[in-house]
């Protein structure tokens, strides 16, 4: 009952965010009465998800036959359900797929092109003229954050490279690295040569 | 199981609660509990069960199995949670039929389902569990919810259930059981009695009918017996889940 209740509550969460892609629900319509199991090995848990143009259901047991099956552990999962490049994680060696993979690779499709209208929900809320407040307030932090740390990143590398010289930087990495591949390459022609002396040598003697 | 026939002259009595009474006056007595509590039952089954029976409806579409293109007949629907679930299940081309015995409760039923834009491929029919309206080898599933110990002869309407289900058919009986555990027991038998009519008065204006809600629970057939009795009726591999420690049981069978 405590996993039921749980998935219950995640999948009303879900439900409320899928809401905010007006595109995300009509998008799941195709998939309405496809049954994906999920099969996770470590911890072992097993996961029904049945999308309809309602949203997605979340089931711990289903009687019937699932669709489409995933078995991964939690750890891939992890990864599938943060990933932006979902695709790249279901082929993954860790992953198994079995039965009908385009059922599953469409639910994955849609919650990778989700574009949440938050604005929208907030607005429900807080009303027009505060939403655009809002919005604009944590646009200009959103953006002021990002070039802060932009510059930080920056000013960090080059004080460590250029001043206190405690790290190299990326030119003269790259400069000694070009010098160290030429070194390898002329031992390993020069390696080469000794060989073709040593083998006219022998060849010599023997005659 | 629960009916007791006397005399070759005298009226079988079955139980009311505690109470027994002549078999034809149970289901106007029944009826008469759901006219009064059919406005405000889905807020007091919150209440009651303190928001535990979506769990429990949860479970049991989770164990129907049902799927698109199926036909299903929720009988004693009431207002209707298990049906908007099947009907979403079984798409445009299945079909869901909400019975129910009392007038009320449909109505509440039909209209809340209506109003949350539940329609199409989901129908409402006035119908008697003992004598259900339907061709034999019907239905995909079969689920009754909280409505078999309403029943005058449980028998009769397991025995009904079992002829409108196609063979390979499952049979979902949610119902009140006998708890597992010593001192849940206790503590339920507590908060029925004491909470439940107190609640019912407050919100219903009507403790009777919870105070009869928790008499009829108690008077139902536990796990084993309702087992026994859909194995006698004829269903195949008949299992039960309890859910609460026992609290509310969840049995199923197949039709052979």
């Amino acid at each position: 009952m405590l996993l039921a209740g749980l998935l219950a509550s995640v999948e009303h969460g879900l439900n409320r965010v899928l809401r905010l892609d007006s595109t995300a629900l009509p998008r799941l319509r195709p998939l309405d009465g496809k049954v994906i199991a999920i099969d996770c090995r470590q911890p072992a848990l097993q996961l029904f998800i049945l999308p309809s143009d309602d949203g997605l259901m979340l089931a711990a047991h289903w009687a019937n036959e699932a669709d489409c099956t995933l078995r991964a552990p939690a750890s891939s999962l992890m990864r599938l359900a943060l990933s932006q490049d979902k695709s790249a994680v279901l082929h993954s060696p860790q992953v198994e797929l079995e039965g009908d993979s385009a059922v599953l690779l469409d639910l994955v499709a849609v919650l990778q092109d989700l574009e949440l209208d938050w604005e929208y929900e907030v607005s429900r809320w807080l009303g027009p003229i505060a939403t655009q407040l809002l919005s604009g307030h944590l646009r200009s932090r959103a953006s002021w954050t990002r070039q802060g740390l932009a510059a930080l990143n920056q000013n960090l590398s080059e004080y460590l490279a250029e001043e206190a010289r405690t790290l190299v930087g990326q030119r003269e990495a790259e400069a000694r690295f070009s010098e160290l591949d030429t070194l390898k390459v002329d031992i390993e022609r020069l390696e080469a040569r000794i060989e073709r002396l040593a083998r006219s040598l022998d060849t010599s003697d023997n005659a | 199981m629960n009916d007791q026939r006397k005399g070759d002259h005298a009226e079988p009595t079955t139980h009311f609660g505690y109470q027994n009474v002549p078999e034809s006056q149970k289901a106007e007595k029944v009826a008469e509990v759901f006219h009064s509590v059919a406005a405000k039952y889905d807020l007091m089954n919150d209440v009651l069960s303190g928001g535990m029976h979506r769990l429990w409806k949860r479970f049991t579409i989770e164990l129907s199995g049902v799927r698109s293109g199926n036909r299903v007949l929720d009988i004693a629907g009431g207002t209707g949670d298990l049906a908007a679930k099947f009907s979403q299940l079984v798409g445009p081309t299945g079909q869901v039929v909400l019975a129910d015995i009392n007038e009320s409760m449909l109505k509440v039923g039909r209209d809340r389902l209506l109003d949350r834009g539940v329609a199409g491929n989901i129908e409402f029919v006035q119908a008697d569990a003992e004598k259900l309206p339907f061709p034999d080898n019907h239905f995909d599933c079969v689920t009754i919810a909280f409505g078999l110990r309403n029943v005058t002869h449980k028998e009769d309407a397991i025995r009904s259930m079992l002829r409108v289900l196609k063979p390979g058919g499952r049979l979902l009986v949610l119902e009140f059981s006998k708890p597992t555990n010593t001192f849940m027991s206790k503590v339920y038998d507590a908060y029925s009695f004491a909470f439940m009519p107190l609640a019912g008065k407050l919100i219903t204006n009507d403790s009777e009918s919870y105070r009869y809600l928790a008499e009829s629970i108690r008077m139902h057939p536990d796990q084993e017996t309702l087992k026994a009795m859909m194995v006698e009726a004829g269903f195949d591999r008949v299992t039960y889940h309890n859910m609460t420690s026992g609290i509310v049981a969840l049995h199923r069978g197949i039709k052979p």
